[in-house]
Formats: C-alpha cells, structure tokens, sequence
C-alpha cells in the first residue's frame, strides 16, 4: 500500500519528536514545582523558630487551624522539643531533594529518549531517500543536520524550555507568596524583574553579532591549521614555513583579540547584572528593615522575605538567555525538518513475485536525472536471458551504470520498461529485488567493522564457514590469511586500509554471499589482475550455475566468453552479439579488441575450456 | 654550595615546563587574580555580618537612626566587591585567551620545523584538535579553576573561622560535614568522568554510522541492509540513551547530596543554636549568620573539589601539548649549517649558492623511521643537471621514497644524497626547498585569492609575470572567468575550482617559483579530456630544461624520460630507458603493456581521437 508522505511544520515536528519524553518531562515539570514549594517550607521553620519558638512571641493561627490546636501548648511543647524541628527541615530537606532528584532525573530521561526519537527518525527516514536526494545534498552538511543540529534542539528543550516552565512557576509562586506576606514589600522584587529581564535581551541581541564574528574568525583559524597541515609538503617544498607563521600569526592575534573583547563585553554584562541583584537585595533588606521598624513587620517574616527574593534571582536572569537561544535552535529544527520533509522512495504496489532466474529484458528505455538535463540513456532494447552470461562494454558516460541502476531500481523508470522472468520491476517488492539481484558497484564501499561482518553485511547473519566460502570464491581468502587477525581484521575508516583490488574482492564475496539469482559487476574487477580475474569468473560459473550474471569491463579476456556483448555509446545499444561476431563487425568492439593483444585471450581460451 | 642549590632547584621541577612556561607571562595577572579572588570571598564573609548588625542594632532596638549611613555604608562594600570582581573576571577571561593563543602560535611554529616521518605517525585530525582544543582547553583551566578555587577556598575558610570565633561548638557541627561532602565530591567527579567519556565516544559513534549511511549509501540499498543498518542504530542510540541517563542521576544523585547535606547543616544550626538561644537571647542575631554561612559552605566545598579535579583533568591535554613541542625534527640542519645558511624563520640568503640541480646517490641505503624494511640498499644513481627520471610502478608500491630523499623530507639512513657534488646536509633545508618546485598528485591550494596561491612560489611575482605564467599553459580562461582576475577567491582548499583547474594553478605556482629541480607527483583522478591535454602541455612545458623527478601514472611521460625507475613493493626493481626496459620484458613491460591497452581501450570508447 502506498502511503502519502506526510509533511510537518516546525511545531508540529517538534510535538511528534516530543512522542515518547512528553511524559517525562511533564514529570520533571511537576517535580520542580513541588521542589520549589517544599524550598519554601524550610525558610517558614526557620522563621517560625525564630519568630515564636525563640523570641517568644505569639502565635496566631488561623481561625480554622485555632479551634484543633492549642497555640501555647504547641509553642511550649516544641521549646522543649527543639530537635523536632531539626527533624522537620531534614524531613522538607529529603523531600525536597527527592523532587529535585526527580526533576533533573525525569528532564534528562526526557531529553535523551526525545534525542533517541530524533535521530532514530533521521537514520530511518535517511535509508529510505532516494538516490537523487544524495546526489543533491552534501555529505557534511547532512551529517552536520544529523549530529549538531540534532544537540542543538536537544539543548534547547532540555535546558532551556522546560527549564522555562519551571523559571515561570518559581516566579509566579515566589512572588506570590511575598505578596501574601506583605504586598508592600513584594513591590520591590517585582519592579526589578522587568528591569533584569529587558537589560539581558538588550544585551544579548547587541553581543549576538560579536559571538558570529568570533566564531567566523575560530572557523579561518581552524581552516588555516588543516590546510597546512594538509599541504605540508607544499609548504616544505616551497620553503614557506616563515609566511605560514606570520599567516596564522595573524589570524590567531585577530581571534585572541576578539576573544578579549568579547570577555570585557560579557564581564560587564556579569557585572551589570550583578550589580542589579545586589540592588535588588539592598533594597528588599533596607525597605525590610524600615518595615519592621516603623511598621511592626516581624524579623522572621523579613528573613523569609530575603530568602524568597534571593531564590528569584537566577531564574528571572536566565530568562534573557533562553529567549535568545530560541532563535538558534529553531533554524536547526528547520533544517532537520527538511530532511524529514523531503519524500521517500515510492512503495511498490501490488506486488508480484517474479521468476528471479527467468529472462531480464529492456525495453525502450530511456532516461535522464533531471527533467531538463542531459538524456543519458536513449531507447535502449536488449534482453538477457535467464542463466546467461551478458558483457557491456562502453565508455565514460556510456549509461553502463545508470541501466544497472535501474534494473535495480535506484532510479525511477520513466521510459520504457524493465522486466524480469514477465513481472515489470515496478511491482516487485523493493527489499525483495535488491536481495535477488547482486549488485557490486563500481565504487567499492566498506563498513567499518570487521572483514567478516563486512562480508555478511547483505544477510541475516551467516557462520563463518559460509563467510570463508565466500571470500574463497572471490579470490579473498588468500589475501585475508595475511593479515594477522584473518576475518576479525577491523577495516573501513578506523581500521587497516585495505588496496584496491582487496576492497573489489571483499565487496565481492559481500555479494556472493548473499546468494544472489541475478548478478551484476561493475567493472568490479578492474584493480584485480588478470590471471585473478579469470579464476574468479571460473570459480562463479562453478558455483552459480544457474545465475544470470551481468559484467561490465572494458577487458576483452573479461567479456569474450560472455554468451552475449553489449556496446553501449552515448546512452544507445551501439553493437549486439558474442565475442566472434562483434569482432566480424569490424565496430568498437573490434578496435578493442585488436588493441588489447589477441594472443593473451586465446591463451585464457585454453584455460577455460 | 651554589652548585648544591641549583641541584635542588632542579628536583622540585614542576611537570610540563614547556607548557608551565606559557604561563609565566602572565604571573602578575595570577597575583592579581589571587589578591581580588581573597578579597571578593572576604567581602562576601562580610555580608551575612551586616545581616546580623540590622539586626542587632535597628530591629531589635527598635530604632533607625544610622539606618541610612548603614545602607550607605554596605553599598560601598557591595561596590567594591563588584569592583574586584569586575577586574578579576576581565583578567581571568584575558589570559584564558591570551595563555591559549600564545600555546596555539608556539604549537604552530614548533609542527614547521618538524619532520616528515612526525606527520606520517601523527594524523591531521590528531594535531589540528592539539593546536585548536588542547590549548583552548588548558587556557579556559588554568585561568578559571584558578580564579574560582582562590575566592571559593578563601570564603571556605574565612567562614570557617568566623564561625568558630562565634561559637566553635556550633561551628564544629557544621564542619563535621565539609570532609564527607569532599570526599564524595571527589568519587562522583571520577564516576561521572568516566561516564562523560564513555557518552563522547558513543557520540562519534553514532556520527560515524550516519556518516555510514549516507556516503555508503548506494551500496547499503544494493545489498539492501536498510533494515540492519536500522537495527545497528537503534541499538546504538538505545545503548546511549542507557549511558546519558545513568550519567544524569549519577549527576543528580551527587547534586543532591549536597543540597541534602545544606539541609543538614541548617538542621544541625537551628537545632543546637536554638538550645544556645533558648538560654541566651542575644545570640539570635548570630543564629542567623549561622545559618546562611552553614548553607553556602556546602556549596563551595563542592566548586573547590571541581576546581581540582578539572587541574588534574587537564594535565592529559598538557601532556598531549608538551610532547608537540618537546619532539625535535629527525632531519636536522647542524649548527655549522645554520650559522652559516640561516634557519627556517632567519634565512641569511646572501650566503646562498645558486643550485644546479645535479643530484647523486652515493650508495644510499634507507629505512622508514617508522618502519623496520629496507626500501633502499646501497643504491648508486647520477642525475645530471637537466635529467628527466620517470619513477613508474603501482598504488601504494613506495613511488614516493627517492622524491623524499631528494626533498630531504627524510635523510638517507645510510650513505649520502649529493646536490650539486656535496652532500646534501652540508646546507640548509631551507636553501634546497627555495630551488625546489613540487607539483603533487592532489593539488594543494591555500584558501584566498588565485594571485596570493600563485605568489606562494614566489612572493615577489608580479601580475603581469603571474598572467605570462598562467597563459603559457592555457590557465589564463580559469582567471577569466572566475570574475574578479587574479584577486578571485579560490574557496577553502580551493573548492571553487575543479580538479583539473586546481592542478593546472599548481603548474602556474611552480613555474612562478622556476626551480632547479622539479617534483612532479601526476595525478591519478580523471579529468575531461580537454583539460588532460592542457595538463600534458603543462607538464611538458614545467620539466623543461629542468631536473625532473616524475611519479608518473601516464604512458608519455614515461617513454620520454631518461631514466625510468620501476618500483614494486617498495624497491627499485628496474632501470634503464623506455626502450632497454621494453626490450628486458620485464616487470616494467608487464606494467606499460597494461596500462597502454587500458588506455587505448578508453581512447576508443570514449572517442577522444
């Protein structure tokens, strides 16, 4: 069933990313409230302590408390008791810092399984574009969407939205709670908060232009390094090591620089700030004390009152940033919603299981990348039939490649059609397809990992006598009992480099592993010399008798015993026909082959027959 | 005796003086830091004191008179610690900056003089992250654990002992937890180290396996591995979920320790200080000052603990920077040479003698540093001036090693190399690369303008010199149609040219530099045929007249030469002239007659004639 791609905003990308951590996070976000309530508490005991239990004054409790409990018998029974109430700030401490514990632990759980959701969706959505799609972006800057893109918006939900409802809720409570103690003072706060928020917006939109210049200047430094260290022997050999100097001199002065600047800029915003919670503090404790001077406010209320005001100060601080860094992360979120947006590889309807092993035919195909591009295939007709053995020779930009890939459906069809054993390709299941057909392209690829995994990488996992067998039918064994580790040898980006001709063996037996009916060799044994050559192809026709194999080379020794040769030249079917007739064509195959020696096919004739 | 005591000055050396010593620039600075760090933690000591005076002295009383000096007074203290602490981040932010690019430069002049078998152990990622990280990271370090180590210990003991003039039994209380509190700081700060590093690695993990999937991903689709490739990434990102949340509540678990342990403490203080109080009411002014030094010293505890574990942290990134700067080049020029030729960075050219270009291998054996085979054994060659060698033989058989001898990027193990008729060691390094011209086989250009790369050979090259240079091998167009003539951008590593483009820059370069003696490394990657034949005309063009090393992949250049020198698994096996090679039947016959039939083969296909 073909199911529309479905495309997302922004918002609502971030909501679905948000799938499997919307619980999470609600429970950081309830932690935290209860945290900042139970933080509360504790200033409440000590001032209850102080104001009542200490200096003796009383207690007035409100009417519907008064009628359950006797206020002096409560008051002289915990003045005798005083490590009742130590107890109960360790008791509002442990809850409180169970929340606390709660919130951190809910919010990262969040924030990791929401990371997990992105890039799981990513790497998916990734193996399901098509070909076209890789041809059209550049491999770093997907990786980049990928990785740092992804941190970013990881960043900002973790750390700065969700701490932004908890920022919200502390204030909001905090400043209510000042207000039921006094109201009055409760102005104070409150007319700074507006003050601190606006002068760290400012701030930052006007530091924002020196953060880029910063960055720009650490990224030309940086580009300065790698190409020197690249090109040292061009620099070596030109004798430009003093110029070199001076050049990154320059640069790392120009950045140090920037850099200074950019800590005197924010030294002074630290300042600044800094100097405003001071204020704050000042004027909350003089205000406070000329309260309880003149207007009877009681010393304990005004010490709660100093604890509460301190507890604001941060979160009203780190309000400027967050709204900063929203900018930021929603350009990252926009890129990787590209990505996500972008339609994959259409799903076969209908599908139908063809005869793997029976007649390949093309018909009438045509073809080009690009709507308005060059046509790179034109009208090409021939058929393959079923466990034979087909040669296509051509040169560059001949369509060799571009027909193989179509055949295994890397590209879409547009004209004509390719069938195999009568089923058009379009209805035959797509994972289906490119398991039946082995295709071993041009440019050899290896995973990093290990030679083994590399070579069971097309099946469900296979033991390693069969891993043996097949690396022994590409020739690979030999080179494999070299190395010290055999099949456990880690290759690909972080392990040994393997040469050429190895990686084209490697990624053969990958393919003869997978027990293929169809077989394709794109001029897959061009790095292989050609006494391997032979023995490989002798091996493959003992052990899949009954495989269509497809080989593309420009070597005669390759294709002359192809029981049919394919010409192709500039997208179109140039020459048709075995070995001896194409040479009695006297076309480009012939030149070839008169080019290549004669006397060294005969003598591998010898051999095969 | 004064030898006595220089011997024990030498025994308390501290570690890493070659990193130690980028830091004594700015010894003042660190004493400043010093000075201001005791001063902010006095400063602030002091503030829960003014506490205690308000309360003492107005609301207990019951009068403001003085209030207004009060609040004048705490102002001005307040000032002046916003004042110091003004200065001490501003400086403490300058020689973060200022210590990691003095490293940085140092660490840059320092790879100029190093040999070629240090760049061959040494990747470029390794020593771009060494002069680009590792700096940055021992600067942020040093400065700001030293700023926050010096203020948080000085409160710490300040408090202390405040607290223990003001009663030491209930001081000794609040202390008891301080050790507890650091030791286990200090076992999560392991933990957790431990833990980080395991997160940064899955981390590149998962960048690589989406790497993986995007540059791999034609052949992931041929073998059709989606599915698996998903599975591997799942349970990847699944294994990294597991590690980021069991090192968040390790993180919260140890955040909350000491929140818990401040809950402690003022349990501890209300509890006996409230006994105190019960039977001295005065002491209720102190209660309060208890209270909040009780709490803070906590958390300082914990900022001093995370100051030295990030000083012992660090030294694995100083270790990294001091072994760049203490590996001295294996190719030394003796004393003699530089104080006659000059060095690197002070060449005394008036000293130089012109170069001829006669070259001589006088029995010259010669052995990778870093290997353990001979690729040379007492091997004899004359070069003539005006010589052209064609050096021929597969990828990756050891093409390069007499190229490094004669560049000196490597001196021979045994025997002597002569230029000019005296050994090679007897003049600067420096001297023989500014005769010397080098072409490799992926051209290197520098990032700016096509003028400055050209000007690389020679600083002093005019336009006109520059556009004579770059017409006489029809490279004059690139320049036409980049726009903006020789002021054009070339883009990073000159992206904005192709392969051949860059290759034909790299001719012009090395004719603007007209060396003596020419290296030529061809290339292997293919380019359109029009610009192959420009390359070809170049080539022919660049080895005029001069003595010629040619690693040649192209049949012309090697029929030409005068010496052909065929190279198989790192050893010389052949040599002599196209024609007494061809007549041997050899090694070289085998490797000529496939590489002619391979490249008439593509003549005729892609119908270049």
């Amino acid at each position: 069933m073909e199911t529309q791609h479905k495309v997302y905003g922004k918002a609502a990308r971030l909501w679905r990313f948000l799938r499997k951590s919307r619980l999470w996070f609600a429970l950081g976000i309830l932690c935290a409230v209860a945290m900042t309530a139970l933080e509360m508490v504790a200033p409440q005991i000590v001032n209850f302590t102080v104001d009542n239990l200490l200096s003796g004054e009383e207690l007035v409790l409100p009417a519907w408390l008064a009628g359950l409990v006797d206020a002096p018998a409560l008051i002289a029974y915990l003045q005798d008791k005083l490590w009742l109430v130590a107890i109960a700030v360790i008791v509002t401490g442990a809850a409180s810092v169970l929340c606390r514990f709660g919130n951190m632990y809910f919010n990262n759980k969040g924030g990791e399984s929401m990371v997990k959701t992105i890039r799981d969706d990513l790497f998916s959505h990734i193996g399901r574009l098509p070909q076209s799609f890789y041809s059209q972006n550049k491999t770093g800057d997907l990786i980049q969407r990928s990785t740092s893109d992804v941190e970013m918006v990881k960043n900002f939900v973790a750390e700065q939205l969700v701490p932004l409802f908890r920022v919200i809720i502390l204030l909001a409570v905090s400043l209510t709670v000042m207000f039921m103690m006094n109201p009055l003072l409760a102005l104070v706060p409150l007319c700074f908060v507006p003050i601190v928020l606006t002068y760290s917006l400012v701030f930052r939109a006007q530091i924002s232009k020196h953060f880029e210049a910063c960055d720009i200047c650490e990224a030309e430094l940086s580009s300065i390094t790698q190409e020197n260290l690249t090109g040292v022997r061009v620099v070596r050999a030109f004798g430009r090591e003093r110029s070199e100097i001076e050049k990154f001199d320059r640069k790392n002065k120009e950045y140090g620089d920037r850099n200074v600047r950019l800590t005197w800029l924010f030294t002074w915003f630290w300042i600044v700030g800094d100097f405003f919670s001071g204020m704050q503090v000042l004027a909350v404790l003089g205000v406070g004390t000329y309260m309880c001077v003149a207007h009877g406010m009681e010393l304990g209320d005004l010490l709660a009152f100093v604890s509460y005001n301190a507890m604001m100060l941060w979160p009203v601080r780190s309000l400027g940033r967050i709204v900063s860094e929203m900018s930021k992360a929603g350009v990252a979120l926009g890129r990787i919603n590209d990505i996500l947006n972008t339609d994959p590889e259409l799903q076969t309807q209908e599908v139908k299981e063809p005869d793997f092993k029976g007649d390949i035919v093309f018909d009438h195909v045509s073809f080009r990348y690009e709507a308005e591009g060059a046509q790179i295939l034109e009208d090409v007709s021939f058929s393959v039939k079923g466990g034979s053995v087909i040669g296509i020779m051509g040169g560059t930009g001949s369509g060799k490649s571009t027909l193989m890939g179509l055949l295994d459906r890397l590209y879409e069809l547009e004209d004509g059609s390719i069938t195999i054993g009568g089923v058009p390709i379009g209805q035959i299941d797509r994972a289906e397809l490119h398991r039946r057909v082995g295709y071993v392209l041009q440019d050899t690829y290896l995973f990093s990992g290990t030679i083994a995994e590399n070579i069971c990488m097309g099946t469900d996992g296979m033991d390693m006598d069969e891993v043996k067998h097949a690396a022994g039918v590409a020739c690979f064994d030999g080179a494999v009992s070299e190395f010290k580790e055999g099949y456990e040898t880690f290759v690909g980006e972080r392990g040994v480099t393997l040469s050429g001709g190895q990686k084209q063996r490697c990624s053969i037996a990958r393919m003869l592993a997978m027990r293929p009916d169809i077989m394709i060799f794109d001029d897959s044994l061009s790095a292989v010399d050609s006494e391997t050559d032979a023995t490989i192809r002798r091996a493959l026709r003992r052990e899949f008798e009954n495989c269509t194999v497809i080989l593309i080379s420009h070597r005669i020794t390759t294709l002359s015993h192809a029981d049919k040769i394919v010409v192709l030249d500039e997208g179109r079917v140039a020459e048709m026909g075995t070995h001896e007739e194409l040479v009695a064509k006297g076309g480009i195959y012939s030149r070839v082959c008169s080019m290549q020696g004669r006397d060294e096919v005969q003598s591998e004739g010898e051999v095969t027959a | 005796m004064r030898a006595k005591e220089t011997k024990k000055k030498s025994c308390f050396k501290l570690p890493y003086p070659k990193v130690i010593a980028f830091f004594k620039p700015y010894l003042w600075v660190f004493g400043v830091i010093l000075f201001l760090g005791i001063y902010s933690g006095v400063v602030d000591i002091c503030l829960p004191l003014f506490q205690e005076y308000a309360i003492a002295n107005f609301i207990v009383p019951g009068t403001v008179s003085g209030l207004g000096l009060f609040c004048l007074f705490y102002a001005l203290f307040l000032l002046s610690r916003i004042v110091a602490d003004f200065i001490s981040s501003y400086q403490t932010g300058r020689i973060e900056v200022l210590i990691a690019k003095d490293m940085r430069g140092a660490c840059f002049k320092h790879l100029q003089t190093l040999s070629f078998s240090f760049f061959n152990q040494n990747s470029v990622g390794y020593l771009h992250s060494r002069i680009m990280s590792d700096t940055s990271r021992i600067g942020g370090v040093v400065a700001w654990d030293f700023m926050s180590g010096v203020w948080n210990l000085s409160y710490l003991i300040g408090a202390a002992v405040i607290m223990f003039i003001k009663d030491w039994k209930l001081a000794l209380c609040v202390m008891v937890i301080v050790p507890v509190i650091a030791l286990s700081a200090a076992l999560f700060e392991r933990r957790l180290r431990t833990l980080n590093g395991e997160v940064r690695e899955l981390n590149s993990q998962i960048s690589g396996k989406f790497n993986e999937s995007i540059t791999g991903s034609r052949t992931v689709r041929v073998l059709g591995a989606e599915e698996k490739m998903r599975k591997g990434f799942f349970a990847l990102t699944g294994k990294m979920n597991k590690t980021a949340v069991l090192t968040a509540r390790v993180r919260a678990s140890f955040i909350c320790l000491i929140s818990f342990s401040t809950s402690m403490a003022l349990a501890l203080v209300l509890w006996r200080g409230g006994l105190i109080a019960q039977e001295n009411l005065e002491f209720i002014a102190k209660l309060s000052v208890f209270m909040t030094y009780a709490m803070n010293v906590m958390e300082q505890v914990q900022w001093v603990v995370n100051a030295m574990a990030d000083m012992i942290f660090v030294r694995v990134n100083m270790e990294r920077v001091s072994k760049i700067l203490e590996t001295e080049s294996d190719v030394p020029d003796s004393a003699e040479v530089v104080e006659k030729y000059g060095d690197t960075f002070h060449p005394k050219k008036e000293n130089w003698e012109p170069l001829q270009g006669d070259i001589t291998f006088e029995d010259v054996s010669f052995m990778y540093p870093d290997g353990n085979e001979w690729v040379l054994e007492n091997f004899d060659l004359h070069v003539p001036k005006g010589t052209n060698v064609a050096i021929v033989g597969e990828t990756g058989a050891g093409k390069s090693t007499l190229v490094n001898l004669v560049c000196r990027f490597y001196d021979p193990t045994k025997g002597r190399v002569l230029i000019d008729g005296r050994d090679a060691r007897e003049r600067s390094q420096l001297w023989l690369h500014s005769s010397l011209g080098y072409v490799l086989q992926t051209p290197h250009l520098f990032s700016g303008s096509i003028a400055e790369n050209l000007r690389y050979g020679n600083p002093n090259a005019t336009e006109a010199e520059m556009e004579a240079a770059l017409r006489e091998i029809d490279a004059w167009r690139i320049v036409e149609r980049m726009g903006k003539g020789l002021e054009s951008d070339v883009g990073e590593g000159g992206d904005l040219l192709s392969t051949g483009e860059k290759q034909l820059m790299s001719f012009a370069r090395v004719m603007l530099a007209n060396p003596s003696i020419l290296v030529l490394d061809e290339a292997t990657s293919s380019v359109d045929s029009h610009t192959e034949q420009l390359i070809q005309r170049a080539t022919e063009r660049v080895s005029e007249g001069r003595t010629c090393f040619v690693i040649a992949h192209r049949l012309s250049t090697i029929r030409q030469a005068d010496i052909i020198l065929a190279v198989k698994d790192g050893k010389i096996i052949e040599r002599g002239s196209h024609a007494e090679l061809m007549a041997a039947k050899g090694y070289y016959y085998r490797l000529y007659t496939r590489q002619y039939e391979d490249e008439q083969t593509q003549i005729v296909l892609d119908k270049k004639e």
